[in-house]
């Protein structure tokens, strides 16, 4: 619990200064405010919605010159009130501060930032003056103590600018960055901003599951921003006739021969690592069991969904920074961690993805039957089948697929494609239960897929070790259970057996068993999944990190490109400076989470309703037939429109500290 | 293909305005209402005429008064749509204080030298200072007046960003209205500013100098290079001869400024007027609109026949800074003879010193023009007469106007005069319709007509090929072994770049393409008179003017015109003799812009709270 000697959240004035140690009764406590890293306290927070002193000795002046300062930098200048006036106030502040008279007075001060607070166009100006309003309306006998004692000391701290959309994305991509880029005629700039971030962009932009767009407080006024369309938008104009290129003069310090990273898995976040690895200066080594780099986006996303040129584009760029990729190598058996040390490398990152199915564990039940396919088996044969090297014709068969992911989805359109009768979706639970993305779902309607909601598989039929079809029998809601999550049961009587001829088993996948020895001394998690430590991604074996599916179970893209550059960056402390070093950004996102502090925000001012963009695409009639890209990238026109729909929710919070932020990595 | 439309609910709202009920269309705004209903609310970056409304300057705020108990709040009026039972004041004492301390702060950093300002006097900055009331002006910063930015290097177009607002209508004209997309936003904060794309000059950029952009900037910020002082110093040199032209749209769409009805014809004015500041000799622009009708439609006839399809007119210098810089490979199907303004240029230094005993190097050859491409066109190296200018300066209508005021002269009080040079004044109807969309078409069918036919077309006026729509295609029967021809006439550089892209792709079926690159053509050229918070309002009253000269004139027919034919027979020979090609006919350079850039390059420069590398 954090001791509060004054401040101002949510309307609410916090004041112990007189003694007391008591916050309001319905006040939420502040959590895990107190210490910023190992022995460095937190004398005052500073928000987009007020603010806490925990140190009465802190200087208010200085610490909201800091914060201003960081609004007036962070201002995009489009507005009268916040391009000139953050700066104004800053001035102000800092000339106080220096015990001198600015261009404005504390009452100025007020003034100004109510006026910004009040005019301003998005949410970073609305939102950077409110704390200081309230220090100066609540505690004016404080600042005006500080003033008349001035000069003010400069304070340790940092601050920290982010936006819901930002905090939900897991690589923490800039959006309303790249959105601006985008409005200002800017698109390559806008690629730039992703590609800080991410290497692969065009992918993201097409298959990502969209986090950021379920946090935009733009769903307040209408719908979502097209964050991913966008994404798309800027991402392919790399393969325009003037792609921005990729070199390794881009590389800022290159280091030496010597220090040399071991990548295992060329998925999405063994790409990700080596991309943040190489343009650290390593040089890096790519491990893949396949001929061909991707992983899971290479073989477990459609061509409709992902085109394989696209995802080729994006892998070469790893090359053309001086990656190096080695096909066919398989883990266990080609080389193990001890080898790869043996070999040079100073650290490994293992990225191995999650190959092996889950089986359904259902009376009749054989993988080795005829018809029988796992999810991720019958993507591989619909990746052989697109690629042509091996043809899988369904021609007039039915098809059933169990699971509700969007492996499910990926298997049931792809078997519409390969020319199937039928393809029915068995799911046990309800459509809203159904984890897969819900424009897949439709997608998957619209083309004809039929759904079988609360239905189960009880047994797998065969006759001559072929299937010929499933037992199913009906599931009801049961009443929640102490974590508020409904279950589940068969309905007694409810059996019904129903023919097919393929039966997809796509309910999850897990780490291949062979993959990790016993002898690699990499601890697994009762999952299966590699045990790696969620903050560093450490494994048990030093100098050996892991992220990505075989870390968290099946996942999502931008989930595994965000391991892939924690590990980067951990695994570039660990070989420079032999242990992982304290990154303060992460701590302040902490804070905010901690406290939900990106959560309250409602919309005041009522917004004009535009409606989102939709991306052009095939028609369903035809694109059930082909495994061409359904959607298809917007124009320019239609993202200077989608792009102007950003409301910019940015917010600024920040510390002052006992001592020094320390320097981590970036 | 398909594209999914949600639509939005369509239901209309009551609110009051300053106690005025009011009744509001779905998604309606504040500003837009109050405007219905004839309530002024104080704005700057907004315009309705070109549907913009970025909500950045956030002078227009108005106080929305709390419904039960609720707190009342201030809010953009540009951007904020009325809701059912919302009551906005537009002038309560926080609204006024809110607007008047906006203005205020956008001072902090504007260029306030306010009297060497071209729109001292006419600008909306200071339109809208005097609105609120501002009384102070607390935040001046010279030094970031400085850091701001002058483009200086185009021959036609300067930016001057320390009298910029910011209000981005520029960026928004040339980027939705043209499809030039040229402009973008620069920097961040208090450097932020308008500049090209790919980061280039305004010279070397992907601009086109159509100054559809200086049309609708609400201050000084965006102009045309001056250049009335060497107009002066020709005037003042009795070694000179000084020959002055104007273009068709100018004698339309200059009267207003002198308090007369928007299309008033003010030629015979603008005669005289030249006579009174000094001008040797007076020309008019529509004779070589004449000439030009001669060279491009025999040029065209000589296209049917081989079968070369389709042919772009090229008397747009933006159209052909657009092709150029844009579409490269459209240049092969553009029509070689030069622009009117080049043709009366090189004839004037050539046939004119003839006729008239007059040295050549002597002439200096002032156009008057509602354009600020013509500047650009005036200095590209391929249009000079052996190592001369065809052209020696233009002046933009704006700048003809500060001629005129800078000698006091009163176009409105004049009487007007008629032209006395006997060899390059006389024009026809067709010359004269030049000025409009659809006016080089018409004019060029009729002549067209009667040289495969050896008759004059019947009815003269083609209807249909005179609406205004940004693309119109007919097929007019031109007769003889040619027959049939397919046309389009297009303006505004976006249904231009349809139509250009539609002849790329193989897709558009026509012989003959009329392209002005300004909406409306010349009569709303980027160098006519400017119109405060409105886009080109008397568009369709200039044109009704250009159309009733052509209609009353005596010869209507560029082959008719007496001094066309006296040109032909005692010099040029016939259209496209080698004379004429040699004088009156061009080529055009591929001028296409590449971005080329590194994600290196980029990265050094994005501008981002945290960047990693």
């Amino acid at each position: 619990m954090t001791q509060i000697a004054y401040g101002f959240w949510d309307g609410e004035v916090l004041d112990n200064r007189k003694g007391g140690s008591g916050l309001p009764a319905d006040f939420a406590e502040p959590q895990n405010l107190d210490t910023f890293d190992d022995g460095n306290a937190v004398r005052a927070f500073i928000g987009d919605r007020g603010f806490f002193v925990m140190d009465e000795q802190v200087s208010l002046l200085d610490a909201f010159r800091q914060y201003l300062d960081r609004a007036a930098g962070q201002s995009c200048g489009k507005c009268t009130p916040c391009r000139v006036g953050t700066g104004l106030i800053r001035d102000a502040l800092d000339a106080l501060c220096r015990g001198e008279e600015g261009a404005l007075d504390l009452d100025g001060i007020a003034g100004m930032a109510r006026h910004i607070t009040d005019t301003a166009l998005c949410g970073l100006g609305q939102t950077c003056g409110g704390a200081l309003i309230a220090a100066i309306e609540n505690f004016r006998d404080v600042v005006e103590a500080e003033i008349a004692a001035a000069p003010a000391p400069r304070q340790h701290g940092m601050s920290y600018v982010t936006a819901p959309c930002m905090e939900a994305c897991p690589c923490k991509i800039n959006v309303p960055r790249y959105i601006d880029y985008i409005k200002d005629g800017r698109p390559e700039y806008s690629l730039g901003v992703i590609l800080q971030k991410v290497p692969m962009a065009a992918t993201c932009g097409r298959v990502c599951v969209r986090f950021c767009e379920m946090a935009c407080r733009r769903n307040l006024v209408d719908q979502a921003v097209g964050i991913k369309t966008l994404k798309r938008y800027v991402a392919d104009l790399q393969s325009g006739p003037n792609p921005l290129r990729f070199a390794s003069d881009q590389i800022r310090t290159p280091l030496g021969p010597e220090m040399r990273v071991a990548v295992v898995g060329a998925g999405p976040a063994g790409l990700s690592c080596a991309y943040h690895l190489l343009l650290r200066g390593y040089h890096v080594d790519i491990f893949e069991a396949l001929p061909e780099a991707g992983g899971m986006a290479a073989i477990g996303i459609p061509s409709y969904r992902l085109p394989r040129h696209v995802l080729k584009t994006e892998t070469e760029t790893l090359s053309a920074l001086g990656g190096r990729f080695l096909f066919n190598r398989v883990m266990g058996r080609d080389f193990t961690t001890d080898s790869l040390f043996a070999d040079g490398y100073l650290a490994v990152f293992l990225g191995l993805g999650c190959q092996e199915p889950v089986l359904l564990g259902v009376a009749g039940e054989d993988p080795a039957m005829r018809g029988y396919e796992s999810g991720i088996g019958f993507m591989l044969k619909v990746h052989d089948h697109i690629a042509g090297t091996r043809k899988t014709e369904l021609a007039g068969d039915v098809v059933a697929v169990v699971g509700g992911g969007n492996v499910a989805m990926d298997c049931a359109r792809s078997a519409l494609r390969m020319g199937a009768a039928g393809v029915h979706v068995i799911y046990r639970r309800t459509r809203e239960e159904m984890p897969a993305d819900k424009s897949e779902i439709e997608a998957a309607e619209e083309e004809g897929v039929v759904f079988h909601f609360l239905t189960n598989p009880e047994r797998v039929l065969s006759a001559d070790g072929r299937i010929v079809g499933l037992t199913l029998v009906g599931m009801r809601v049961t009443e929640p259970d102490k974590k508020g999550r409904m279950g589940v049961e068969p309905v007694p009587g409810s059996e019904s057996d129903f023919a097919c001829a393929h039966l997809v088993a796509a309910i999850g996948q897990q780490v291949q068993a062979d993959a990790l020895s016993q002898e690699e001394l990499i601890g697994l998690n009762r999952w299966k999944c590699v045990a790696a430590d969620p903050g560093s991604l450490a494994t048990s074996r030093s100098g050996v990190f892991a992220g990505g599916d075989c870390v968290s179970g099946p996942g999502t893209l931008v989930q595994a490109m965000s391991h892939g550059l924690k590990a980067a960056r951990n695994i570039d402390d660990w070989v420079q400076h032999g242990r992982i070093r304290f990154f303060p950004r992460s701590r302040i996102r902490q804070m905010v989470k901690d406290n939900h502090m990106l959560a309250a925000s409602d919309i005041k001012i009522p917004i004009l309703n535009e409606y989102r963009v939709h991306h052009p695409e095939l028609e369903p009639e035809i694109r059930k037939h082909t495994f061409d890209e359904v959607e298809q990238t917007i124009g320019q026109e239609e993202a200077y429109r989608e792009a102007s729909r950003c409301l910019r929710c940015y917010r600024i919070y920040s510390v002052v500290t006992q001592q020094p932020v320390p320097e981590g990595a970036v | 293909m398909t594209t999914k439309q949600t639509p939005a609910a369509a239901v209309a709202v009551s609110a009051t305005i300053d106690g005025v009920t009011v009744r509001a269309e779905a998604n309606e705004t504040i500003l837009h209402c109050a405007r219905r209903y004839g309530i002024h609310i104080p704005s700057l970056c907004e315009l309705d005429d070109i549907d913009h409304a970025p909500g950045t300057c956030r002078i227009c705020q108005v106080e929305i008064l709390g419904d039960g108990g609720g707190q009342a709040h201030l809010a953009p009026s540009c951007i904020t749509p009325v809701e059912e039972g919302m009551a906005v004041m537009t002038h309560s004492p926080r609204a006024r204080a809110a607007q008047r301390l906006q203005v205020e702060l956008m001072f902090a950093d504007h260029n306030l030298d306010c009297v060497v300002c071209k729109r001292h006097g006419n600008c909306e900055l200071q339109d809208v200072a005097r609105v609120v009331g501002l009384d102070t002006n607390r935040f001046r910063d010279p030094a970031r007046i400085a850091a701001r930015h002058v483009d200086d290097t185009s021959p036609a177009l300067i930016r001057d960003m320390t009298r910029c607002v910011r209000c981005q209508r520029c960026v928004t004209v040339c980027r939705e209205g043209q499809t030039v997309d040229a402009l973008v936003m620069t920097g961040f904060g208090q450097e932020l500013e308008v500049g090209l794309k790919h980061g280039l000059s305004q010279t070397e950029s992907t601009c086109v100098s159509c100054g559809q952009c200086v049309l609708v900037c609400p201050t000084g910020a965006l102009g045309e290079r001056e250049e009335i002082d060497t107009v002066e110093d020709f005037l003042y040199d009795p070694g000179i001869v000084t020959v002055f032209q104007f273009a068709p749209a100018i004698r339309v769409s200059v009267g207003e400024e002198f308090g007369l009805p928007a299309g008033a014809n003010v030629q015979g004015q603008i005669v005289a007027a030249l006579r009174k500041l000094g001008a040797d000799i007076v020309l008019d622009t529509n004779f070589g609109a004449d000439v030009v009708i001669m060279e491009e439609g025999t040029e065209l006839l000589r296209h049917l026949v081989e079968k070369k399809r389709p042919t772009f007119t090229s008397c747009c210098p933006a159209w052909i800074n657009f092709a150029e810089r844009h579409y490269p490979a459209i240049l092969p199907y553009l029509s070689s003879t030069k622009s009117p303004q080049q043709t009366v240029g090189v004839i004037a230094k050539t046939y004119l010193p003839q006729k008239m005993g007059l040295d050549p190097k002597a002439i200096r050859v002032v156009s008057i023009m509602p354009c600020t491409a013509k500047k650009d066109e005036r200095v590209r190296p391929q249009l000079s007469l052996d190592g001369t200018d065809e052209i020696d300066v233009v002046l933009t209508t704006r700048e003809f106007v500060h001629l005129l005021g800078r000698r006091g002269i009163d176009l409105s009080a004049l009487e007007p005069s008629t032209y006395d040079n006997p060899y390059m004044s006389a024009f026809s109807g067709a010359g004269a319709i030049f000025g409009t969309t659809g006016g080089v078409m018409e004019a060029a069918v009729r002549t067209m007509y009667y040289v495969v036919t050896g008759r004059e077309m019947q009815p003269i006026e083609l209807g249909q090929l005179r609406g205004f729509e940004g693309v119109r295609t007919a097929t007019v029967d031109i007769g003889g072994d040619i027959g049939p021809v397919k046309v389009a006439m297009c303006h505004g550089l976006k249904s231009v770049r349809g139509i250009v892209e539609a002849v790329l792709d193989g897709t558009a079926d026509l012989d003959f393409i009329e392209v002005m690159a300004c909406p409306g053509g010349c009569v709303d050229g980027g160098g006519s008179l400017r119109s405060k918070k409105q886009y080109l309002p008397h568009a369709l009253k200039r044109r009704e003017t250009l159309f009733s000269i052509d209609h009353v004139a005596n010869v209507r027919q560029s082959h008719n015109n007496p001094q066309v034919q006296e040109l032909y027979k005692s010099f040029l020979g016939s259209p496209y003799s080698e004379l004429a090609h040699q004088l009156l006919h061009t080529y055009y350079t591929d001028r296409h812009v590449e971005m080329t850039r590194s994600v290196k390059d980029i990265w050094d420069s994005i501008t981002m709270s945290t960047v990693i590398y």
